[in-house]
Order: structure tokens, then C-alpha cells, then sequence
């Protein structure tokens, strides 16, 4: 009997940790869904081709990189969120937005979870967040992606 | 004879490669590093080989890297302890500190506030600074250590094992 109990505790435990680390690694705390990622690739498509719509771009980081991207500054000051607030303020709540920071991994950065937060709290209905899994250097300038100038 | 013919041979085959292997600029250990010419705060130009002779830290950082700013402490400590020690290819230690930061304000505030005492150079380029492609940088912090020729000894250690790595080469 104790050695059936000691087994269910054990599964019960196993089975705790085993979802925490899962949830862990989903991110699901993050103010973002998978679907709200968008591929790098994706982007420079859009960018390298004006027949192609194109999306207003927000670098909420340390430096407007990406062609045609409107420096914000890090949004993890309150003047630059709010000056993207206000930026936002003037856009229809369907306009196709994309914020992107690339200072580090989504992890470390202190940007991109304020600004897509806002977006949610916006209401806004299309943005999504750049996906650069390490840095702007190596999932954009490396890949020779279009630079701003 | 011929023996003697085949070792003096090989010895100066072996010596040419690793005179070339020593003077080939590169990113692998033994290579020489790659010169970095950047600006202090001041606005002087501060080339890495004006700092040969020493054993050199080149430090890639940014203050908008949480781990480069928590590691500045430790460096702090390392360059006191070694700044004017002995070493087996180099007479005293330097950090070489180069800033990926984008804002002057950002590096001067945060060198200035922590006292930061060793060499600290930048273009304010951010990730696009020249010295990232050049170094290969992936991702900060990211450091090399080399000699007193420029020769790269170790790449991208911290803590402890950067302490070990620069006592290794003190002179005894």
C-alpha cells in the first residue's frame, strides 16, 4: 500500500515539473502569441518588393536597423512607450504593425514585452513582433537583409 | 647524414608554419587578432596594437546587456589584481573594453557612475559596428584574451575561468 502511494506521489510530482518546464518553455506568460512571431524572412520579402503591402515598423530597441523602421528608442523607458502610444494613437486599430528590438534573445530583452503589451492593451488587430531569436545582428545585418541607411 | 639533413629540414619547415600560423590574423587561438581602432570619450582614437607588449582582455559589452553590465564588477576586480603583473608573453594587464552601444549618453553615464578605469572605446554603431562582423561577435558579453603580440590565447570565458586562464600565464 505505501509502495502504491509513494509511486503516485512520485508521478504527481513528475508530472508537475514536467508542465512547468513546458510552460516554461512556450513562453506562455509572454504578451504574444506563436502566431504573432514573424519570420525575418517574411519581413525582408515585403520590404525588397514596394508592390508589396507594407507594414509600419517599429524599432522599440537601441537602434533603427531595419529599413524604413521609425525609431522609437527602448520602450522599457516610459518617455519612448509613451511616445509609441502616442505614435500608435494616430493608426487605425487594423493597421499591420511590427515591432523589433534584437538587442538579445526575447529572454534577456527588456523591450519587446512592454511594446507588445501595449499593442494587446491597444486593441490593435494585426502586429506582430519580429522574430529574432539571438540578435538583429545575426537574424537580420548577417543575413544581409535590407538595412535602414 | 641524411638523417641529419631530414631533421634540420623539418625543423625549419616546422618553424616557418608556426611563424605563418602566429602571423595569420584570424579568430582561432594562436592567430593574431584583428586590429580595432575606436574612439574613447574623450574622442581619441585608441588602437588595439598600441597595446602590445601587454596582456590584453578585449571586452565586447553594452550597457543595455544585463549580463555585461554585472560582469563589469568582476572585471573591475581582475584589473586590479593584474594590471601590473609579470607575464609569460606580456609586462601588465589591460582591458580593452569596446561598447556596442548606440547612445554616448548610455556608455559615458554608466562608465562614469561605476568608475570604470581601464581603456573604453566606440563607435556607437550597435550591432553594426564593424568590429562585430570583424570579431564574429554572436551575442554579448563576448571577450578574447591575448598576448603581448596579439596573439589570441582564449575566447569568450568569464568568471572563474577567465581568472584561471589569465593566471595561467603569469610569470613565475
Amino acid at each position: 500500500m505505501n509502495s502504491k502511494i509513494l509511486v503516485f506521489l512520485f508521478f504527481t510530482i513528475a508530472t508537475s515539473v514536467f508542465a512547468t518546464e513546458q510552460v516554461s518553455a512556450q513562453g506562455q506568460n509572454d504578451p504574444w502569441t506563436p502566431q504573432q512571431l514573424l519570420a525575418p524572412a517574411d519581413l525582408a520579402k515585403a520590404l525588397n518588393n514596394p508592390k508589396s503591402p507594407q507594414p509600419i515598423v517599429y524599432s522599440i530597441g537601441m537602434q533603427a536597423v531595419i529599413k524604413g523602421s521609425i525609431d522609437i528608442g527602448p520602450v522599457m523607458m516610459p518617455e519612448n512607450l509613451n511616445t509609441l502610444k502616442q505614435k500608435l494613437g494616430k493608426l487605425p486599430k487594423n493597421a499591420p504593425v511590427v515591432v523589433y528590438c534584437g538587442c538579445c534573445p526575447f529572454s534577456r530583452c527588456p523591450n519587446v514585452r512592454p511594446a507588445m503589451k501595449l499593442l494587446k492593451e491597444m486593441q490593435f488587430t494585426n502586429y506582430k513582433l519580429l522574430n529574432l531569436p539571438q540578435n538583429v545582428k545575426v537574424d537580420w545585418i548577417d543575413k544581409g537583409y535590407p538595412m535602414a541607411e | 647524414m641524411k638523417t641529419l639533413i631530414l631533421s634540420v629540414v623539418l625543423l625549419l619547415f616546422g618553424s616557418t608554419i608556426s611563424t605563418l600560423s602566429a602571423q595569420t590574423i584570424g579568430l582561432e587561438l594562436g592567430n593574431k587578432s584583428p586590429e580595432i581602432k575606436l574612439f574613447t570619450l574623450k574622442g581619441d582614437a585608441v588602437a588595439l596594437s598600441s597595446l602590445k607588449g601587454k596582456l590584453v582582455l578585449i571586452d565586447f559589452w553594452a550597457t543595455w546587456c544585463s549580463p555585461c553590465v554585472e560582469e563589469q564588477t568582476e572585471l573591475a576586480g581582475l584589473y586590479l589584481k593584474y594590471k601590473q603583473s609579470a607575464f609569460t608573453n606580456g609586462q601588465g594587464f589591460e582591458i580593452y573594453g569596446v561598447s556596442l552601444d548606440a547612445k554616448k549618453s548610455n556608455w559615458e553615464n554608466f562608465v562614469t557612475t561605476n568608475k570604470i578605469n581601464w581603456i573604453q572605446v566606440s563607435d556607437l554603431k550597435f550591432w553594426r559596428s564593424p568590429v562585430a562582423r570583424t570579431y564574429n561577435i554572436q551575442g554579448l558579453p563576448f571577450n578574447v584574451l591575448i598576448d603581448g603580440n596579439g596573439i589570441i590565447l582564449a575566447k569568450n570565458l568569464h568568471g572563474i575561468d577567465l581568472n584561471k586562464e589569465i593566471a595561467r600565464f603569469l610569470r613565475k
